[in-house]
């Protein structure tokens, strides 16, 4: 295979659109909102008969506390079945009949959502109505999803790439709420008690902390009875949770943390500082930026340490967006001898932001590959769901998606200067090594003050 | 990429059989002069539209010595050619908004290009002046050597699966070249010549040897107009040596261990000899690999993780021109000692052979195969590569709309038969990576 793909710090900001193709429109959606405050999106669409369903909770790692990985069980554990419906029933309903079902909490939003053919809506929704609203978190089948996640938690470290963004975040917020674990620990998750999830879903599953999301192939004035007959009648207790000051990104020097893994056989690592929010009014030229550095097969990083120099199967640079901050990273990967070759040629190449700048060629380059490859992103009725749930969620208005076009064709090569100035962390790089500290150590010092971890310890921090 | 293994993504993969709303006729097709054959299929849902150019060539073609030259060669056609010198193959194509990846297996190399429909003339371009002159700069395939072996290291170390599947390939085949891993051994990476590439390229980089999609928001005549000028006269070529080899029958069950130290659990994979894409069991087989692996009411996910022995199931079989394997394969719970899982895992798959599955199971997968459909058709990238494995592996893209009824018809003594006939002890390999042998 030519190219992995780029490994992806949260998985809700790597949906982001960034840019916009001139021919290309975002389909046409309504909002509504229920008395109970449930904001509800709808869009219509018929190439196939599939309808897309989320619900979007605002609530997630952020709001872990010290019970790292609650938000994760408790979006996960909504499936476990409903006041009504046993587990066993609510798979039966959903397996049988070809359809999707999954759950899941990230940083800040939790989600429900499933996917199933348009004849199986008066089958299928009042089921994922009950499961959003009435969950009933069995005891013995939360048990079990929890022991699989504490296993799936040692398995994930058996993979640096699947756990250097964990400890990236970690090394970068420290002890704020952004850097929480959504995964939670081993220690932490063991912990949790089917209470804790409970009081976690009704403290933030409530319509006045959710939207629903529907997207496909249905009648609008139908499906708004059906909305508004499901969710109706989900009630809102006491005043509604409120967003806190999850914190921001530590960079007053310049560290490194070298995760040990004693049989590496590569070094993973990642470098960078501070980023963006996912509404900051740069996010779409900054996309444009990212392209150049690190964001496509002849970016700066990739033509460097993969093309020119065989150091690695593929590098590359992103910009890690949440609703109140972001972060920045450089990722890649290279053979133990090359550690030090391959870390000093990513800082060289990145430094060409500032001593080289981008030129107006290489910069519409990067505008004409970032407007051709949007259309594909919101293709399907699964990918716009996720798009409006992003929005409600990061409190990004239509204004971003709407104005792609225009932000992107008026980038120029001035502008790009002030945003690389303005925008990318150039001093006090953080820096995340994974691989095999008997060999890295040494290395290490030359980058920042270093602190040691072992992979196989608690959690993502020292 | 030899491994497309995840459930979720094998929802996609194995339901790559028809289409629903689409029809046969709306495909078009032309064969130019010198064999290499064009598939069309107009599609305006996005202002986009792709090119999968499928080379019959994998690793199946190699032996020792070369390899993994096959997916080397996949890095090489990204290197320079005549028009194109280094770089400017993807620089060119990322300044007219297009992007590209490509992926080898035992049995083809895949060339995928996405780009707005406006770009098509560039691609055509692109594509006709690699396989035309392409050039093999020295320099080049030293880098790429370093590419290519970062790649196999990063596989190795992040994932257990790809690791026990390598060496569980080299046991469960004897003489056949599917035993090759297709990333290729350590020492051959390191050792080709550039004598080994040139003759690579020029026995199986022939358009007799290609067949090309092309889904999007394009016009047929304007697309064979462009494959004329681009791709017309480059010149035929005989046709690449057969494969001789044939597998001899397995006379029985064969047995590996990896050790990995860092493991926290152990991984255990079983795989069963199938036959080739193109066997009229292959729908059977299908249904059987859906109904065993796929969703949490499938056998070994309820034999398996329902009972806290294993954190996941999955399975994996790829469409292959010679007799292949149906991989299955779990990942223990922490402290399950593998022969425990084994048993259950084997208990488990057995239990279809001996009593049989139910018209409502088998439904559920006939269900999940049609949503599988439309969630395919959804994209111009699911009907491009649907178009190209029926075109290339099953006799014609036109049996992808003849699958819906195929599957149809299909019973559950259909499913029972299959598991007696494949899922045997004596056509098994058994394979465990944990930390450490006992």
């Amino acid at each position: 295979m030519k190219k992995l793909f780029s490994i992806a710090l949260t998985g809700a900001a790597a949906v982001a659109a960034s840019a916009h193709a001139a021919e290309f429109k975002l389909p046409a959606f309504e909002t509504a909102k229920l008395s109970n405050g449930l904001t509800v999106y709808m869009m219509e669409r018929h190439d196939v008969p599939l309808v897309a369903v989320r619900a979007v909770v605002k609530a997630g790692a952020v709001n872990d506390g010290k019970q790292a990985g609650l938000a994760n069980l408790t979006g996960d554990g909504v499936l476990l079945g409903s006041a009504k419906h046993s587990k066993a029933q609510i798979d039966q309903a959903f397996d049988f009949r070809g359809a999707v079902l999954a759950g899941g909490g990230g940083s800040e939003q939790s989600t429900v959502a499933a996917n199933f053919a348009r004849k199986d809506t008066d089958t299928l929704l009042p089921l994922f109505a009950e499961l959003v609203q009435e969950p009933s978190f069995d005891a013995a089948e939360l048990d079990k999803l929890r022991s699989r996640k504490v296993n799936g938690l040692k398995q994930a470290k058996e993979s640096p790439r699947q756990v250097v963004g964990t400890y990236y975040r970690a090394m970068l917020f420290g002890n704020a709420a952004y850097g929480n674990p959504a995964s939670g620990t081993v220690n932490s998750l063991t912990a949790l008690k089917q209470e804790d999830v409970k009081a976690f879903h009704h403290r933030y599953f409530r319509p006045d902390n959710a939207a629903l999301v529907v997207v496909g192939d249905f009648d609008p004035a139908e499906m708004r009875k059906k909305v508004e007959a499901l969710f109706g009648q989900w009630k809102a207790e006491g005043p509604a949770p409120q967003r806190a000051d999850y914190g921001k990104v530590q960079a007053d020097k310049a560290r490194v943390w070298v995760v040990n893994k004693s049989d590496a056989i590569e070094t993973t690592f990642m470098i960078g500082g501070p980023g963006i929010a996912r509404n900051d009014p740069d996010y779409v030229p900054l996309q444009v930026l990212n392209t150049v550095l690190g964001g496509r097969f002849t970016s700066w990083l990739n033509d460097e340490l993969r093309v020119n120099s065989g150091l690695t199967y593929g590098a590359n640079s992103s910009f890690s967006t949440l609703s109140q901050s972001g972060s920045f990273g450089i990722s890649s990967f290279t053979a133990l001898p090359k550690t030090e070759a391959a870390l000093d040629l990513a800082l060289k190449t990145y430094d060409r932001l500032w001593s080289k700048g981008i030129d107006k060629a290489t910069l519409d380059s990067a505008k004409a590959y970032v407007k051709g490859q949007f259309p594909p992103r919101f293709e399907t009725s699964e990918q716009l769901a996720s798009l409006l749930g992003d929005m409600y969620a990061n409190d990004v208005s239509r204004g971003q998606i709407d104005n792609f076009m225009k932000d992107v064709d008026s980038l120029t090569p001035e502008r790009a200067k002030q945003l690389v100035e303005k925008h990318f962390p150039r001093k006090n790089l953080q820096m995340v090594l994974v691989g095999k500290a008997a060999e890295i150590s040494k290395i290490a010092a030359k980058y920042g003050e270093v602190t040691n971890l072992e992979i196989t310890a608690d959690g993502f921090q020292p | 990429m030899k491994l497309k293994f995840l459930a979720a993504m094998l929802a996609y993969t194995a339901a790559a059989y028809a289409q629903a709303a689409l029809t046969a006729d709306q495909v078009k097709t032309f064969t130019l002069n010198n064999g290499m054959k064009f598939i069309v299929l107009e599609s305006s849902s996005i202002p986009n539209a792709n090119m999968y150019t499928f080379y019959k060539v994998g690793s199946r073609n190699e032996a020792p010595g070369i390899t993994g030259l096959s997916h080397f060669f996949e890095h090489m056609m990204f290197n320079g050619s005549k028009n194109y010198g280094p770089k400017m193959f993807d620089r060119t194509m990322e300044a007219n908004g297009g992007a590209n990846n490509a992926y080898t297996n035992s049995d083809v190399t895949v060339y995928q290009d996405w780009f707005p429909a406006s770009s098509l003339e560039t691609i055509f371009k692109l594509e006709g002046d690699r396989i035309a002159h392409l050039s093999i700069d020295p320099k080049m395939v030293d880098s790429e050597r370093g590419v290519v072996l970062s790649e196999r290291s990063t596989g190795l170390e992040n994932s257990n699966v790809r690791m026990l599947m390598q060496d569980l390939d080299s046991v469960a085949y004897v003489a056949h070249p599917y035993a090759i891993p297709t990333i290729g051994w350590e020492s051959d990476i390191k050792a080709w010549t550039q004598k080994d590439l040139e003759n690579y390229f020029h026995t199986y980089y022939a358009p007799n040897n290609a067949v090309s999609v092309i889904v999007g928001d394009v016009k047929v005549d304007k697309v064979k107009a462009l494959a004329t000028k681009y791709f017309g006269s480059i010149p035929k070529r005989a046709a690449p040596p057969a494969v001789r080899t044939v597998e001899p029958e397995q006379k029985g069950e064969r047995r590996l261990f990896v050790a990995k130290p860092s493991a926290t659990s152990a991984n255990l994979m079983v795989a069963y000899k199938v036959p080739e894409a193109g066997s009229a069991d292959n729908y059977a087989l299908d249904v059987l690999q859906a109904l065993l692996t796929e969703g949490k009411t499938s056998r070994l996910y309820k034999a398996l993780v329902e009972t806290q022995l294993a954190t996941s199931v999955g399975s994996h079989s790829t469409d292959g021109f010679d007799p292949g394997l149906l991989y299955m394969f779990s990942v223990a719970a922490a402290g399950v000692e593998p022969a425990k899982l084994e048993k259950a895992m084997l208990e488990a798959i057995d239990k279809v052979a001996n009593d049989g599955v139910s018209d409502e199971e088998l439904q559920k997968v006939k269900n999940a195969k049609l949503l599988g459909i439309y969630r395919m058709q959804e994209t111009i990238n699911g009907k491009a590569q649907m178009l190209g494995n029926y075109e290339v592996f099953y006799g014609g893209y036109q049996k992808a709309f003849d699958a819906p009824a195929a599957y149809e018809k299909l019973t559950t003594a259909d499913i029972q038969a299959v598991a007696a006939k494949y899922l045997k002890k004596s056509q098994r390999t058994v394979g465990v990576l944990a930390a450490k042998e006992d």
